[in-house]
């Protein structure tokens, strides 16, 4: 591994200082540099993924807060990560994981707001279901949970699986993806009906395509087609929880939580099982849920205390955003994943009484970070107390 | 699309979710002021649905209850309801003010329309003689034998694919009082095997004197069944003709204008269709002047082309 060459940075600011490792281009990216900025501090040192892959990695100073981005929606990068793969073709996360789980081994010192052994697990979702499932998180069942779950080399093993664990419908998700990349949703019923749901595409030469539309399969040939050649980046499989719904659609929550609280929540909405905005899902209402957790029984602050026992599974990641499903009926709720960088909702504000009412989910962590002791040391005496301009 | 929600009313009252086993249930609305909900799951259910209906029937005054929405059973994708016929057939004599029944209340996140297994719902209305209105969701498997039924007034069928011999079955049945029917024929994808000379029954309105609200929709052969409709002897006596849902284009529509004037009724419903906005045009203006009302919305009716020209299009419900 090469010496990193970025420049420690000297600065003659002396309160806390931020750096971000991302793709500069990137919203995510100035978002929080904005966020950041807001809180009266100079912005975030950027620190592209491009330059840490070159380079072989990078360095913070003892006292730089660092943050860790996404290093999505860049083809180089992606390039990089994975070894060769065109980007919108869904195999090869096995190597980007493991291109991604090396890099964040190069990044030195700073203090950190993403554990890297953390970042290992949310980014394996039969290690974080295995996580969330010991700590007695509410997950759907999963036969391919943790270190001691099945390993499934096809559609064979699939089907296997489904008799022998009783799972008619399930999810077959790659164990390295993200969004709904290469998700299958599965259904199988009585006369050998079988039917997959999914935004994968197969291409006339056979080779498979992430893409926009969600489609059907209904032949069993070309749902294992696509499972086969998913299979070798590895496949974590979950029981298909039915969804509450909302006017029509079948709706799941997103949670972002930040130093442990629940802060920040949207409903996302579907006409097809799979709810990710960018396939056509929509964003639901918030007030309607709560009536309806209500009226089910149910208490609002439970969803949320659920969320946060998820969260609480990743003691040294500041914000992780958790996929809350609620099942049929509004009576039980379910974590479908907890995703590291699920912080990307523009604008919202947080829930009443989570104390970041005016801040979005930048800001919010921001806060938390100066909260945070390691920052709150860095301090220099003139800067503590009240603040002033 | 499919179907996302639960119903909310049935019968003209609003519907209530029996709790589930262990909920406290010393808050029940009055047994006669809603429609009662009795579900089980699809999948891991914790009680099956004769367990759930017996705990209702232990903890509400059955004798008051006039509405019952039989929501999700036990692995409904492959099971299909004769148990829950059999609980509601032997609690028969507890329930002498059931005036409605719902069979399969359920969503496509708990089992979609089309996988949804029926039976045979005939024995289910000869033994409750006195059932005013009753609907069913889901085609496979579901069987109409022809009955004489003296009190139905309202008949809903939902499925992706309605199979022929339950058109037949509903065609050959004598159903003096009944004001509204409903059948969703789907397509022959999921069953729906039906042709529009099987409606003739139906359509010749013989057996369905008091017949006021027809609805042949979600139909794949949507153009078909309106040219049936065009010189159905039927129609004459309703007030609303819907033939929403379905692919509907020009072919269609054209031949319902051509035939028997529709001037007489209050609504004609085609929402989601596939008509050229001259056709839609000829409709509005042929009916909306003669004071019916029209729906035309679109909704989520839309083609896809392909590359060599096929164009696809898709009934509202199928899945």
């Amino acid at each position: 591994m090469s010496t990193p060459s970025t420049a420690r940075p000297v600065s003659p600011h002396t309160g806390p200082r931020f750096a971000v490792v991302g793709n500069p281009e990137n919203r995510r990216v100035s978002l929080f540099a904005d966020a950041v900025r807001a809180a009266g501090l100079p912005g975030p040192r950027v620190v592209a993924w491009r330059d840490v892959l070159r380079e072989g990695g990078a360095c913070f100073a003892a006292d730089e807060i660092v943050r860790i981005d996404s290093p999505g929606e860049n083809s180089e990068v992606d390039r990089l990560l994975r070894g060769d793969a065109e980007p919108t073709l869904v195999e090869g996360s096995a190597r980007w994981y493991a291109g991604f789980t090396a890099a964040l081994r190069t990044l030195r010192g700073g203090v950190r707001l993403d554990d890297p052994g953390e970042l290992a697990v949310l980014f394996d979702k039969r290690a974080c279901h295995g996580v969330l499932a010991r700590a007695a998180v509410p997950v759907p069942a999963s036969p391919t949970s943790g270190p001691d779950g099945a390993a499934v080399r096809g559609w064979d093993d699939v089907r296997t699986l489904m008799r022998e664990h009783r799972m008619p419908r399930l999810f077959v998700k790659p164990a390295h993806g993200s969004s709904a990349s290469g998700v299958l949703a599965v259904e199988s019923g009585g006369a050998g009906r079988i039917r997959a749901t999914t935004s994968v595409e197969i291409a006339p030469g056979g080779a498979l395509h992430n893409s926009l539309r969600v489609r059907r399969y209904d032949r069993e040939r070309d749902i294992a087609a696509v499972v086969d050649a998913l299979a070798p980046d590895g496949l974590h499989l979950e029981r298909w929880v039915p969804k509450a719904s909302q006017r029509g659609r079948a709706a799941d929550l997103r949670v972002v939580v930040v130093d442990g609280r629940a802060t920040h929540a949207v409903v996302r909405t579907s006409r097809t099982p799979l709810t990710n905005l960018h396939l056509g899902g929509s964003r639901g209402d918030l007030a309607a849920v709560r009536d309806a957790v209500v009226a089910a029984g149910g208490r609002w602050p439970d969803l949320l205390e659920v969320c946060e026992r998820a969260a609480s599974c990743f003691p040294g990641t500041l914000c992780v955003g958790v996929d809350l499903l609620p099942a049929v009926g509004w009576r039980r709720v379910f974590v479908g994943e907890v995703n590291a960088f699920g912080d990307l909702l523009p604008g919202l504000t947080g829930l009443p009484g989570s104390g970041a009412e005016d801040r979005d989910t930048y800001a919010a962590q921001v806060a938390a970070a100066l909260r945070t002791p390691a920052a709150a040391g860095l301090l220099p005496p003139h800067r503590t107390g009240t603040p002033h301009a | 699309m499919t179907i996302g929600d639960h119903l909310d009313s049935f019968h003209g009252l609003p519907v209530h979710t029996f709790p589930v086993p262990g909920a406290p249930t010393d808050d029940l609305p009055e047994p006669d002021s809603v429609a009662w909900r009795i579900t089980s799951d699809v999948y891991d259910a914790d009680e099956d649905w004769p367990v759930a209906f017996a705990r209702f029937s232990a903890a509400v005054d059955t004798t008051r209850v006039k509405a019952l929405v039989v929501g999700a059973w036990q692995e409904a994708y492959e099971t299909d309801p004769s148990g829950v016929i059999e609980a509601l057939l032997a609690a028969r004599d507890r329930f002498p003010a059931l005036r409605a029944v719902f069979l399969g209340d359920i969503v496509m996140e708990e089992c979609e329309i089309s996988w949804i297994n029926q039976t045979d719902v005939s024995p289910l209305l000869a033994g409750f003689e006195a059932l005013e209105e009753f609907g069913v969701r889901g085609g496979t498997g579901l069987e109409f034998t022809a009955l004489r039924h003296g009190a139905l007034r309202k008949l809903v069928v939902e499925t992706g694919g309605l199979p022929v011999g339950a058109v037949r079955g509903i065609g050959a049945s004598d159903l003096p009082a009944l004001e509204h029917l409903d059948l969703w024929l789907g397509t022959p994808d999921y069953g729906g095997d039906s042709e529009a000379a099987d409606l003739e029954a139906i359509l010749s309105g013989a057996r369905l004197p008091r017949l006021r609200h027809l609805a042949l929709r979600n139909s794949e052969m949507q153009d078909a069944v309106a040219a049936a409709v065009a010189a159905a002897p039927v129609v004459d006596r309703l007030e609303v003709l819907d033939l929403s849902m379905g692919v509907l284009t020009d072919e269609g529509a054209g031949a319902l204008l051509s035939g028997q004037p529709l001037t007489h009724l209050k609504k004609l419903d085609l929402h989601h269709h596939y008509l050229s906005a001259a056709v839609e045009e000829r409709v509005r203006q042929t009916l909306e002047a003669a004071g019916v009302q029209v729906d035309l919305d679109r909704d989520d009716a839309e083609e896809d082309t392909e590359d060599d020209g096929t164009v696809w299009r898709y009934v509202a419900v199928g899945e």
